[in-house]
């Protein structure tokens, strides 16, 4: 079952939120329950359990000591990674954007009256056929931090690892990105197992994406892009 | 077998000649990496094609002296220079002014070399062995001097800001001048030669130390005139929260008025009307100064005068051109783990190349999400793109979608960061929309 938490400071909102909540789980036979609705961040953060993929509706406008909207949303992402952030707001002017690409919420929520409650079970409708697609195995990402954010990407989206020019730095390739990270391919290369080799030195790639392999210039096509390839590496590949 | 010894002597003598200049080269293009060792053996056509025609002109044209020494001399520079151009990548002009300066710095090692030579020895093989030894001892530690002075950086800044071309023409004064006073070594008296070769020592180190001078103040002449720039932004942008203020004054007015008329409907028992009312009211608050006020909450979280300079001129020159510019900073950004005009480089250098991307698409915009937390600041810009963008090659340096001569930006965005410590730049393209992000983690 899938728990949802509520987080609002106005007692009027947080009736009509859990009202509306349940009202659309009971009509739609949802396989979820609303566990918890409280004023304050300190109590919300009592009640949640880590890694329990929940369901988390907070207000934006929140003011609680060093909490406020955002704050909250950093701390539930590191307790529950792949948990879902739902923001509430009295004002449209939110700086949506920021809570999106940092704290990868889910929707926003504008408080509007007799609305406000249409627009949540809409929002949980939303969530429950995103939940439904995208049932992924944890095991299938990878996850890189820089300081306080964790980023997380799909282990079958890698085409190679890179030593970036900078020391300690280490690129990671995908289709359509270069994701700069602290690391080094030593640890990964243990970390990731099986499914990279290191063609060279300062390149580890995914043997799935790997496409062709020039012997005599030593260059390995990974998706469509261009490794390097020393002498241990072609060893490594012809072992397969 | 005459002519091949010969051809053979001149080879040697001009390789040791370039292979001083590319050292030289290496500093003055501030080139940190190996890439251009493997573009070195091209250059080897240089010092062979200068041995040529030294070899054919006195053999088969019987030229010798000063005439054959030009002719050598100007060929030498336009080999290098079209090496140097093809090597970087960069423009004839400036080509030609980095292997000027090299000149320079190359001829005065040479005029100490010569002048070792003419000592008399007894063994020949064992001086020419101690003269080359010395020779290019001089070499690397005057390129060390230099590096350490990081002159390099300074003569790409000086080429970057002024006319390439009058610099060109300048140094090559220079080493015209230069090589003239090489010519005029044989006729010095021997109780001359100390002053002598003292004053080619100065000429050249005055010539290093204006240099970095004349760049330096270029730079000073830059920050002043972003500061300016800074400076006029800050007082436009207290226009406009004088005008919110106003705005907010009348509304205020208006309020009275609104709420007298809103109690006359509740009175009379119009339940409609009064809501309709009260929801032009917020609507109308939002329109009038809601947006204007979250525009100006943003900017005023940006704390740092020269970077809200910096996002308040650009923004208002993607604005003239219709680039709609959204910025969202939620929390007041006060110091920077990293030095605060590179910074502001790396964004104007980001804006730029977001909005000349963002106008080529039918509904152009840019986007700016700055986020101050404890002990990091990360920046992200995104901009709608068109056409395909090839990963394997955006980073290297003179490539661009768009031609010759643009696109210098993002590698000059990776130098900048190059050097800074904590800094990491990843960036994506999904779905037609490029992002660049910058994250400055502040480790004190």
């Amino acid at each position: 079952m899938i728990q949802i938490y509520l987080c609002d400071d106005e007692e009027s909102v947080r009736h009509q939120l859990r009202t509306a909540l349940e009202w659309k789980i009971c009509m739609e036979d949802y396989d979820m329950k609303v566990v918890c609705a409280v004023s304050t961040a300190q109590e919300l953060l009592e009640a949640v359990e880590d890694n329990s993929r929940s369901i988390y509706f907070l207000d934006v406008d929140l003011r609680d000591g060093e909490w406020d909207g955002f704050t909250l949303g950093r701390e539930l992402r590191r307790r529950d990674p792949h948990g879902t952030l739902a923001y509430i707001t009295s004002y449209g002017d939110l700086a949506w954007k920021t809570f999106q690409y940092h704290l990868e919420a889910f929707d926003y929520i504008v408080k509007d009256g007799e609305q406000t409650g249409a627009a949540v079970a809409r929002c949980l409708e939303a969530v429950h056929t995103r939940l439904l697609h995208e049932r992924r195995d944890p095991t299938e990402i990878f996850s890189l931090r820089t300081g306080e954010e964790t980023r997380h990407v799909p282990l079958s989206d890698i085409l190679f690892f890179e030593t970036a020019p900078k020391s300690h730095h280490v690129f990671l390739h995908t289709a359509d990105s270069r994701l700069d990270f602290l690391g080094n391919l030593n640890e990964l290369e243990s970390e990731l197992g099986g499914r990279f080799v290191r063609v060279h030195r300062a390149y580890l790639a995914a043997w799935d994406k790997i496409e062709a392999v020039d012997w005599k210039e030593g260059r390995v096509r990974v998706g469509g892009r261009e490794c390097l390839l020393s002498r241990a590496g072609k060893t490594r590949l012809k072992k397969k | 077998m005459d002519v091949l010894s010969l051809f053979l002597s001149g080879f040697q003598e001009f390789s040791f000649g370039h292979i001083a200049l590319v050292i030289y080269l290496y500093v003055i293009m501030d080139e940190r990496g190996c890439r251009m060792l493997k573009k070195l053996p091209v250059l080897v056509f240089s010092p062979a094609l200068a041995s040529l025609i030294h070899v054919s002109l006195y053999n088969v044209f019987k030229v010798s002296g000063l005439v054959l020494y030009v002719v050598i001399s100007v060929a030498n520079v336009l080999m290098c220079t079209l090496w140097v151009r093809w090597g970087w990548r960069i423009g004839i002009g400036r080509a030609l002014a980095a292997v000027c300066m090299a000149g320079v710095f190359q001829m005065a090692a040479s005029v100490l070399s010569a002048r070792l030579f003419s000592l008399p020895a007894a063994d020949e093989d064992l001086q020419f062995m101690m003269v080359t030894g010395i020779y290019f001892t001089v070499v690397l530690g005057t390129a060390v001097l230099l590096q350490r002075k990081r002159f390099g950086s300074w003569f790409q800044l000086l080429l970057e800001e002024d006319d390439p071309h009058r610099i060109a023409l300048l140094l090559s004064a220079m080493l015209v001048s230069m090589e003239v006073f090489f010519q005029l070594r044989v006729g010095i008296g021997s109780e001359y030669q100390l002053y002598y070769y003292m004053l080619v020592l100065v000429f050249a180190a005055l010539l290093a130390v204006s240099v970095i001078h004349l760049a330096q103040r270029l730079d000073a002449v830059r920050k002043i005139e972003t500061q300016r720039e800074v400076i006029a932004r800050q007082q436009l942008y207290e226009q406009e929260l004088e005008a919110i203020r106003r705005e907010a004054r009348a509304f205020r007015h208006d309020y009275k008025n609104i709420l007298a008329g809103l109690s006359a409907q509740a009175g009379a028992g119009e339940l409609d009307a009064l809501l309709t009312s009260l929801a032009d009211l917020g609507a109308g608050f939002d329109q009038r100064v809601g947006e204007k006020i979250r525009m100006s909450t943003q900017i005023g979280n940006l704390r740092i005068p020269q970077v809200r300079g910096i996002l308040l001129s650009k923004m208002a020159a993607m604005g003239e051109k219709g680039v709609d510019c959204r910025l969202e900073a939620i929390y007041p950004v006060e110091r920077l783990g990293m030095d605060i005009w590179d910074f502001v480089r790396c964004l104007g250098i980001l804006l730029d190349n977001s909005a000349e991307a963002a106008l080529e698409t039918k509904t152009p915009w840019v986007e700016v999400i700055v986020l101050a937390e404890r002990n990091r600041l990360s920046l992200r810009v995104s901009n709608p793109y068109v056409g395909t963008i090839d990963p394997d090659k955006i980073w290297l340096e003179g490539y661009s979608t768009k031609g010759e001569g643009r696109g210098l930006g993002l590698p000059g965005y990776q130098r900048i960061l190059a050097d800074c410590p904590g800094v990491s730049c990843s960036t994506s393209w999904a779905a037609g929309i490029f992002v660049q992000e910058l994250t400055v983690e502040d480790r004190l």
